[in-house]
């Protein structure tokens, strides 16, 4: 709502500035900035949602009065004349929606006569367009008391005004053009066979003053602000009247209102008027209550004592009513003013008093607590330890969007359904990803793009999906490797990232989480190419993925080497517990090598299980140390070599117990690979 | 005999002034002081001489494998010297080339801020929580005191999934799952990503905010102020000006929205927090007679802009290298 300074300086004896009234409203939550428009300075003021009273010029009076305790001057208003007896018939049917419901006629308004310059004037610095005399006085009084008014046409109304619900599928042409469709949680405004407004939103087209209108009927009504709420919104509509509505407008203000209308018509452009018909529904009116307000209450949330005279002071300037029970000892009853709807409870009060008392007058305070010293939280450490080993591998955290486009959802493999957003901004942003490797490889196009060679990312988030419709939320640590393991030297030769770059940044991880049942399994996944992809697995469970992107998905993305990616399951990750040192003798290891050729059918992961499940305490090591493919005729074998290295914790091995350790898995290479040993 | 011995002693010194190698001196000293060298043959010659005359030959001998040790040892550490120094002219390297470094990685500033701000609080105790960033309406609003036509939740451009299920728009509720498990009294913050459907210059669709929620007997406004000011003093690392202005949120009441004073001397809005409303307290089964407390919530990406003078919010979701590198 905007506001022009001069216009408000009208009511005051003191003349403000700007600035002040600016500063005076926002320190008190009406939050106000100052414009400038043709040489004049304007209040562009913001409304929290539960101030509807200060949606006017009447309220944001009032206000500046309670927070300078300044004094208004106030300008009496006559009431018109009546100069005839027509009325027109009114039957409110929904008496709770529409608890006070006035209207006159006014007969022969010249239209001819253009609005006057100040009106225009103050309308245009306002924010408003002049329209003609009508629908600018309208405006205008409602602008100036907060109470929408509308004027219909009198010869377009069918006999008489209906005030009811409207029915299943009931359509309406607007005055914006546009065709509703309505349904029972509407009000409307109808004549005997049509609907001719939504109420408190908008008019008709067709019920509406036109430039010949000479005869209208003045609407002026209090409609119940739960039957206004939301219901702009959910035609996608926007009014000046139904902003107020579903905030709440004075219930006692519609006689004022309309008699403000009729003084301005008649002065500006004649009229003759007929008698207010008034439709009031007591029962349904909304009347505030007196709530009882302590104040050992007030201590307990503002944590001062304000003076009594003080707490009443505020109240008065507040327009509220204060019964006394014992003095103010313990404290009072309460009851806010007709236009005030957020006041319904002691802290509402409590919350009054402490924004016109100020927030500036409240101490800081620490409050008293058993101290804890503390370390870092477990949590904090965790993603440190993380961090500090992707940052030493060189990798750069990024942050992606939780929603990403159905297709690149699709290809990720997963069984489970996919969260889609009924309201997307784009379909770009329209599910929620079920990986992260979709944001990883735009990160990865974007910074090709922009000319980097050489991309290590990595970023810590959530995956989603739903069973049975439940949401499924999964925390994961996914990366990306691409380009040069090294940086270009001078000293070297470069070579590719490959997997067992990225697989040996995993063994970091778990290296760093002391996590040693650890195994990678070759695997399958839509998005990573087939034969270069492992499922990750810790005992028997399954917590990642490793592999290289699918070359079909590579193909567009203009690459020069090819990506590889993993995803870990965050929570597998747990802090290991520190556990008792043990004291370890030294005796010196020795080692002994072997090397054979086995079928390229055979991973030297099952040899080395193989090894293992030997048994043989003094074997402390094995190293893969040589590995290459051999032609031998037809088929090709890999030539393996693998060095054990074997050492005890309280002696110094002697030759012989190794060689026996050593013929044992040579025997166990003969029987179980038929592998000889040369 | 002593001119032998005389000659012996000349040619050895000449051949250890002509070495020019360690190698070469040591064929010297093998081939005079070695088990089969001249002056060992001497000594070992001593018992072909006449008696009365093997004191003084003896002397002499010794007095001669004295000087040519004295010689040698003199011309090895000579020759040593060279060497080594030969050796470091050899080892001269161009020390201006790069050295072979590897990448270094970076957070990211919006984790920056969140660590910190975590570290901050944990510091004054409280507890990290985390909550579902698929919520739904009773958490994300009616459990805040937002009913269903509540203008506030106009404040709010909501993603839906269906009529249960939502994107949280702030991360207030988690306050409500914390105090559903674990009760009163309660200290804690909770981060997290939030979702909002709104998107130019200044708004991006999904952002990070920080909750923090203190309920406890005697717990009001003046501690939250309290608590608030030395949150940003440590956080901006400077005394900073703060005012703390009137504001309206449905779960807090009165609510604040808190300032700081900018270098321009403009005042820029940071947080939003207040007391928590009795509604929310008594939802829960919390006395409000007997606890009370505040809460305040802040968007982490606002932080991050003002405390490193970052202008457009969508560079966070860029994830440029070119950005990332300078946090």
């Amino acid at each position: 709502m905007k506001l022009p300074v001069k216009w408000i300086n009208e009511s005051f004896k003191k003349g403000y500035s700007a600035v002040e009234l600016s500063d005076l409203l926002t320190l008190s939550g009406i939050e106000s900035e100052i414009e400038r428009k043709k040489d004049e300075e304007i209040l562009d003021i913001q409304l929290t949602p539960n101030r509807a009273d200060c949606f006017s010029y009447k309220g944001i009076i009032q206000e500046i009065r309670a927070l300078d305790s300044s004094k208004i001057t106030n300008k009496g208003l006559t009431d018109p004349k009546i100069h005839h007896n027509e009325i027109m018939d009114v039957d409110v049917q929904s008496p709770n929606d529409s608890p006070v419901f006035m209207t006159r006629v006014i007969r022969s308004i010249n239209q001819d006569v253009k609005s006057p310059s100040w009106l225009i004037n103050k309308l245009d610095l306002s924010g408003y367009k002049s329209i003609n005399v009508i629908v600018d006085i309208a405006n205008f009084v409602m602008l100036e008391t907060g109470q929408p008014l509308h004027t219909y046409d009198l010869k377009k109304i069918n006999k008489k005004i209906i005030v009811r619900r409207a029915n299943e599928k009931e359509a309406i042409d607007i005055l914006d053009g546009n065709r509703k469709l309505l349904d029972s949680n509407f009000l409307v405004i109808a004549d005997e066979e049509k609907s001719i407004g939504i109420a408190g939103i908008m008019g008709s087209l067709d019920s509406g003053i036109s430039d010949d209108t000479k005869d209208i009927v003045l609407e002026s009504a209090y409609f119940n602000y739960e039957t206004i709420m939301g219901r702009a919104r959910s035609l996608s509509l926007h009014s000046e009247a139904s902003m107020r509505f579903e905030r709440g407008v004075d219930p006692e203000i519609q006689e004022y209102a309309i008699q403000r209308f009729t003084n301005l018509i008649n002065e500006i452009a004649g009229g003759e008027n007929g008698p207010i018909h008034s439709f009031i529904s007591k029962k349904d009116k909304p009347k505030n209550k007196f709530i009882s307000l302590r104040k050992n209450k007030i201590k307990q949330i503002l944590g001062i004592t304000i003076p009594n005279h003080a707490i009443k002071s505020i109240l008065n300037r507040l327009d509220m009513e204060i019964e006394e029970k014992d003095s103010g000892y313990t404290g009072w009853k309460v009851r806010a003013p007709s236009y005030r709807f957020d006041i319904n409870e002691e802290c509402d009060l409590i919350e009054e008093i402490s924004r016109v008392y100020g927030f500036d007058q409240i101490p800081q305070k620490i409050e008293q607590q058993n101290i804890a010293l503390m370390t870092k939280s477990s949590r904090q450490i965790k993603r440190e330890q993380i961090d500090s080993v992707f940052h030493g591998l060189g990798y750069y955290e990024v942050v992606n969007y939780s929603f990403i486009s159905p297709s690149m959802n699709s290809l990720s493999n997963s069984n489970k359904d996919m969260m889609d957003l009924q309201n997307p901004i784009s379909i770009e942003m329209s599910v929620m990803r079920n990986s992260l490797w979709p944001g990883l490889l735009n990160n990865l196009s974007h910074n090709i793009k922009r000319q980097h060679r050489n991309i290590k990312i990595f970023e810590v988030g959530k995956r989603f999906a739903s069973d049975k419709k439940v949401p499924i939320e999964i925390n994961v640590i996914s990366g990306l490797i691409y380009g040069q393991r090294t940086m270009e030297s001078w000293s070297y030769k470069a070579a590719r990232l490959d997997f067992f770059d990225l697989k040996g940044h995993i063994q970091d991880i778990f290296t760093a989480f002391k996590l040693k049942k650890i195994k990678f399994e070759s695997s399958s996944h839509p998005m990573l190419c087939p034969g270069v992809c492992a499922e990750i697995k810790l005992g028997r469970k399954k917590i990642g993925m490793i592999g290289m992107l699918n070359p079909e998905l590579s193909a567009d993305m203009k690459l020069e080497h090819d990506p590889f990616l993993f995803e870990l399951d965050y929570e597998a990750l747990k802090l290991p517990q520190l556990k008792n040192y043990t004291h370890q003798e030294y005796h010196p290891s020795s080692r002994r090598d072997l090397s054979f050729l086995i079928s390229h059918e055979i991973e030297v992961s099952q040899i080395l299980d193989k090894i293992n499940d030997l048994k043989i305490n003094e074997l402390k090591e094995t190293v893969v140390f040589d590995l290459f493919p051999k032609k031998d005729g037809e088929n090709t074998q890999n030539s393996v070599s693998i060095g054990l290295i074997f050492q005890a914790k309280s002696r110094t091995l002697k030759d012989v117990e190794i060689d026996q350790f050593v013929a044992k898995v040579i025997k166990m290479l003969k029987s179980d690979f038929q592998i000889d040993i040369k | 005999m002593t001119d032998n011995l005389s000659d012996l002693s000349d040619s050895a010194i000449q051949e250890i002034n002509k070495t020019s190698s360690s190698n070469e001196l040591e064929l010297v000293r093998v081939k005079y002081l070695g088990k089969r060298g001249s002056i060992t043959g001497a000594l070992k010659s001593l018992s072909e001489i006449d008696p009365k005359d093997r004191p003084a030959f003896g002397k002499r001998i010794n007095e001669i494998k004295s000087l040519i040790q004295l010689k040698l040892s003199e011309k090895k550490a000579s020759l040593q010297k060279k060497e080594i120094n030969q050796s470091i002219d050899d080892k001269k390297i161009d020390v201006t080339l790069p050295g072979r470094n590897s990448f270094q990685g970076h957070r990211h500033p919006i984790t920056r801020t969140l660590l910190e701000i975590e570290e901050i609080f944990y510091g004054a105790g409280f507890e990290v929580e985390d909550g579902p960033e698929i919520e739904d309406e009773y958490h994300n609003f009616t459990a805040l005191n937002i009913s269903d036509n509540h203008p506030a939740r106009a404040m709010h451009d909501t993603f839906y999934f269906n009529s249960e299920y939502l994107l949280r728009t702030h991360t207030s509720p988690i306050q409500i799952r914390s105090m559903e498990r674990e009760g009163v009294p309660i200290r804690v913050i909770a981060p997290g990503k939030v979702y909002r459907r709104d998107s130019d210059i200044t708004h991006t669709p999904m952002f990070h905010q920080i909750e923090g929620l203190v309920i406890d007997k005697g717990i009001n406004f003046s501690h939250l102020k309290g608590i608030l000011h030395q949150f940003i003093n440590t956080f901006f690392e400077d005394n900073t000006e703060v005012r703390f202005r009137p504001s309206y949120f449905p779960f807090t009441e009165p609510s604040a929205e808190v300032d700081i004073l900018s270098k321009e001397n403009k005042w820029l809005e940071i947080l939003g927090c207040g007391m928590v409303h009795p509604k929310v307290l008594e939802n829960l089964g919390i006395n409000t007679e007997t606890y009370s407390g505040y809460a305040f919530g802040m968007g982490v990406e606002r932080l991050t802009m003002l405390k490193y003078g970052i202008k457009d919010i969508r560079s966070f979701y860029e994830n440029d290298l070119n950005f990332l590198n300078q946090f």
